[in-house]
């Protein structure tokens, strides 16, 4: 079987949603890291001086490039499998199971993830858009050599609003949802399944994926919010 | 258990042939035996309408002692009933309460076209085992069965797997109609033991090409066809595929 064959088949569709959500796991993990310095009380030294190393060393900017086709790759590949799978069924049931035969989560990864895209669009425009096309305020600290854009002061200011505060919340929601049954369902895809590991990837999946993770990221709009 | 009769109301598929659209139809039937089967209890109704001049419902049946795959039944929301590990036929009336309206379905997937009423054409899956569901023999005398060493654990996990009554339930619950809990058993049951070691890049790839050309959904994991497969095939079995056709895409030469 070609390359182009063996990813054009169901598995080999699924290993790349697989192996690009994979990824974008580990993404969120170095993210959030980053996000918590806006938490800090330092008047955004730490946080604003990492956005400029984030923005400007030439290998981050490449894996952020990277990390873009990645999420379109995943969402788009995603999205070609649901309609296929949509179209496998033409005349639907009239009563189905519910809950009963398959977790309400494990049903809901498109809707979760078309959430989750439009977030990310929405999450860009409002801070990667500004930071690298607009001309924005800078702010000189001590000891530093030359003045940084200032995105601590930028994220204070967006979210003050609550809407978009409300946003952030619904959009963490939906990685929550999207990703207590994405990380096990991936390692599944990968054909790792073994009754040693299959407690420990649940626990990764649901409580550091699923639920550690995404309120760590809903927690700061809503700090600052209320701060 | 203490025994009981019925009466229930019943919403069955009629659909004339495959072209046809269609439509439920509402059916009494009186006094049912909690002692019933599902299937003896179609028998009943189809008497009935035998004697009233009417068309009787068409459904697959054959050995009626859970071994056979044939009664394909989606009943109130679940593929061959609510209770868990039994097809059809061994699905008893006491299942249900006296005055209880039960929906009867088809099992509903492209590649699974309806017949007549509640019979469909599971002829894709034999077209998946054509594809490789077998291991090549080749002609003489049969060698000593001790010739070939089997770990008891892996001829164990390769029985379970080849329990598989080809009844095409996973397919029917999966919401995506994916075939793959099918497949992986019967990929499976061979990969498991050496007589499976000569074709298994081969069996993988072939399989899963057939399976998707047949026009069934790819898998999400959901767990649905784990819970429904009347003989329990387990979901490590979908794992293992995956990592055979990883392992015969990755390495195979063809």
């Amino acid at each position: 079987m070609k390359w182009s064959q063996f990813f054009n088949t169901s598995i080999g569709k699924k290993l790349l949603v697989g192996a690009t959500g994979l990824f974008l796991c580990s993404f969120v993990i170095v993210h959030l890291a980053g996000n918590f310095q806006l938490l800090y009380n330092d008047e955004g030294k730490a946080f604003n001086a990492y956005a400029a190393f984030m923005g400007h060393n030439s290998l981050i900017q490449f894996i952020a490039w990277g990390l873009k086709i990645v999420i379109l790759l995943h969402a788009f590949i995603a999205l070609q499998l649901t309609f296929s799978n949509r179209a496998a069924r033409p005349v639907k049931y009239a009563v189905n199971p519910g809950n009963q035969t398959s977790s309400w989560f494990s049903r809901q990864m498109a809707i979760m993830g078309s959430i989750l895209l439009i977030f990310i669009v929405i999450h860009l425009v409002n801070f990667w858009g500004k930071f690298h096309y607009t001309e924005m305020p800078t702010r000189t600290y001590e000891g530093s050599i030359e003045p940084l854009k200032d995105l601590y002061a930028l994220s204070y200011e967006t979210f003050k609003n609550g809407w978009l505060v409300a946003l952030y919340v619904i959009g963490m929601i939906g990685l929550s949802f999207h990703l207590i049954h994405g990380f096990k369902s991936a390692c599944q895809t990968f054909g790792l399944n073994h009754k040693k590991y299959n407690g420990l990837l649940s626990f990764i999946g649901i409580w550091l994926f699923g639920i550690a993770i995404p309120i760590g990221f809903a927690i700061i709009p809503v700090v600052i919010y209320f701060k | 258990m203490e025994h009981y009769n019925m009466n229930l109301t019943l919403k069955v598929w009629r659909q004339k042939n495959k072209n046809d659209q269609g439509r439920f139809e509402t059916l009494q039937a009186k006094n049912i035996s909690s002692e019933m089967s599902f299937l003896e209890m179609f028998d009943v109704v189809n008497e009935e309408l035998i004697n009233e001049g009417k068309e009787p419902i068409a459904f697959d049946h054959d050995c009626r002692e859970g071994i056979c795959g044939m009664c394909s039944m989606h009943i109130n929301g679940r593929a061959h009933g609510p209770w868990d590990g039994t097809t059809t036929c061994q699905l008893h009336m006491r299942a249900f309460k006296d005055g209880d309206t039960i929906t009867v379905e088809p099992w509903r997937a492209g590649a699974f076209p309806v017949i007549k009423d509640l019979t469909v054409d599971r002829s894709a899956f034999d077209r998946i085992i054509e594809a490789g569901g077998y291991i090549s023999v080749n002609t003489g005398n049969a060698q000593d069965a001790n010739c070939l060493p089997v770990d008891k654990n892996k001829a164990d996990l390769a029985f379970a797997a080849a329990a598989c009554i080809g009844c095409g339930a996973c397919v029917a619950a999966c919401k995506n109609s994916s075939a793959m809990l099918f497949v992986s058993a019967k990929v499976s049951q061979l990969a498991l033991l050496p007589q499976g070691q000569p074709e298994k890049q081969s069996r993988a790839l072939n399989m899963v090409a057939q399976m998707d050309k047949e026009g069934f959904g790819s898998c999400t994991n959901t767990g649905a066809c784990e819970a429904e497969c009347p003989k329990e095939i387990s979901l490590t079995n979908i794992a293992r595929l995956n990592r055979e056709f990883i392992g015969a895409g990755f390495s195979s030469e063809k």
